[in-house]
């Protein structure tokens, strides 16, 4: 067997449930029984799993099982409580559909920018730069100097994707992204998408979409409650999550 | 810490790629630009000048200093001070406003506090025009041993400031009053630290009884005031900080900067579920 490429071993992560909203110093103080009343939840508990190099790997659940913050975790975005991640190799993250452009800089700024940010050279850049403007798209390539808050959230996801499309880096965490643009966008993403596969890159990939998974994906992660329920071929997976929404519907 | 500090050490290039951006930002969405890093503490000098060197006639400034010296005295202050002032107010916020860069890609994340800090110091070096351009109008020139003082100062506050983005960054993520109780303090520190006056106002006092010595050592212990007196020096040699004084500038600044990095290291878990 060759070496895994991500390596995850027992992780738990650890929310505190009613943390979304802001703490301020006089919650701190004067509420603090009943936040502790509230109290903690696991979105990840104790999950362990390796990936070996170009598998593609579909996360299936339903929301709020943890599936976007085991992407999170394996990008490194996010610090397990417990348990340890090995990403051995880059990590090209589309995560939460945003890519990270600021707002106030025009689109072709913001590709220097985040390109750099995820290890590209310039000399990269200005050669993939066509590339990326072509795939996003020619409403994305008459508005590349304009700042990017004027452009639609379906712009930022085309140039987004664009621009990691371009990053050689031997694995890929998709979250979603597939859902959103339009048809021909889906269109040139599956063929990306394929390719990048073709290349022997490893991907995860988190969807709710069937035909996007079995397109893709070889293998599945069932995860229910923040607990891997199963690790096998992604039929089996998607047996799982069905069966188990199917007693949900029948109640 | 070791295997830590070579990644932030890697990740310098992303600190120049957001000290770049940020300027830009800035400099591109004013119409005057550069013209705002020198006009700001143009102004405030102006003001201060009024004040204390108009009205209140030339008892001010440092001894032979003139009114003229008093301009050159508030300028050597206020540059450094606005830097660090901004320095503080926009670090404070550095993660949280960068929110969306750091839930999506992994860099190490002190990159973004120190990226505000490596980006104020560029603008420092931009707002020293302003000085030097008082300097030739008045015709007062820095001696040679003074000039030692500018990195000495300049340093010690970079690491003060370091030190403090840190720390204010990272509670400020689980903390969200934290930007506010900042922006009171620093408001308190710009008159507790011998910036718009000379430190001798303060020591005089204690010699004379009016302020008590446990007082003036409270004010002493705190490092701005060292490194005030340091980016006075280069002007003025009389306000040239003493063994003690520069010893409890540099020291506290390193203890303020060991602790602000302990502290997000501490936190970082906690802030990267919060943000």
């Amino acid at each position: 067997m060759t070496q895994p490429i991500i390596e995850a071993q027992g992780i738990s992560v650890e929310f505190a449930r009613n943390r979304r909203r802001r703490l301020s110093v006089r919650e701190l103080f004067i509420h603090q029984s009943r936040r502790q009343a509230k109290g903690k939840f696991f979105a990840l508990k104790d999950v362990s799993f390796q990936i070996s190099p170009g598998e593609c790997v579909g996360i299936i659940g339903k929301n709020g099982t943890g599936k976007s913050t085991l992407l999170k975790v394996i990008a490194g975005v996010l610090i397990p409580d417990e348990g340890t991640v090995q990403v051995h190799g880059k990590v090209a993250p589309l995560l939460e559909l945003r890519a990270g452009f600021s707002d106030e800089l025009s689109g072709r700024e913001n590709v220097y920018l985040v390109g750099s940010l995820h290890g590209m050279s310039k000399d990269d850049i200005d050669s993939g730069f066509e590339s990326i403007i072509d795939f996003a798209g020619e409403q994305v390539s008459d508005a590349i100097d304009t700042p990017v808050k004027h452009y639609s959230s379906g712009m930022k996801v085309r140039l987004g994707f664009a621009l990691i499309a371009q990053l050689e880096h031997p694995i890929m965490l998709v979250d979603e992204v597939l859902a959103v643009g339009d048809k021909a966008f889906r269109k040139k993403c599956y063929a990306t998408i394929e390719k990048m596969l073709a290349d022997g890159r490893t991907m995860v990939l988190v969807s709710h979409s069937e035909g996007d998974l079995k397109r893709f994906c070889n293998r599945g992660l069932y995860i229910e409650k923040g607990h891997l329920k199963v690790d096998g071929p992604l039929t089996e997976a998607l047996a799982a999550y069905n069966a188990d929404t199917d007693v949900i519907g029948k109640k | 810490m070791a295997s830590r500090t070579a990644s932030v050490w890697d990740g310098r290039e992303v600190v120049s790629l957001l000290v770049r951006r940020d300027l830009k930002v800035k400099y591109q969405s004013s119409f005057l630009g550069y013209a705002w890093s020198m006009l700001e503490p143009l102004a405030m000098a102006a003001i201060y000048w009024f004040v204390f060197g108009v009205l209140y006639g030339q008892r001010v400034g440092p001894d032979g200093g003139g009114t003229n010296g008093y301009v050159i005295f508030l300028l050597a202050g206020l540059l450094p001070w606005l830097t660090f002032n901004a320095g503080i107010t926009d670090s404070t916020r550095a993660l949280t406003s960068q929110s969306k860069l750091i839930t999506t890609m992994k860099v190490p994340r002190e990159v973004f506090p120190l990226g505000v800090v490596a980006g104020k110091v560029v603008e420092f070096f931009f707002s020293l025009p302003v000085l030097l351009l008082f300097a030739v109008i008045f015709r007062i020139w820095p001696s040679w041993e003074g000039l030692y003082w500018l990195p000495a100062a300049l340093l010690t506050q970079t690491v003060l400031l370091a030190g403090l983005a840190l720390l204010l960054s990272s509670a400020n993520v689980l903390l969200r009053d934290v930007q506010r109780i900042v922006r009171i303090l620093t408001r308190l520190m710009f008159y507790a630290a011998p910036i718009i006056y000379p430190l001798s106002k303060v020591t005089d006092a204690a010699a004379s009884g009016h302020v008590p010595v446990w007082l003036k050592n409270v004010y002493e212990a705190n490092p701005i005031v060292g490194i005030m007196q340091m980016f006075h020096a280069v002007w003025f040699p009389s306000e040239a900080p003493d063994t003690k004084l520069l010893l409890t500038s540099v020291i506290g600044s390193l203890v303020v900067f060991a602790f602000g990095w302990w502290l997000f290291r501490r936190l970082e878990p906690a802030i990267l579920k919060e943000l």
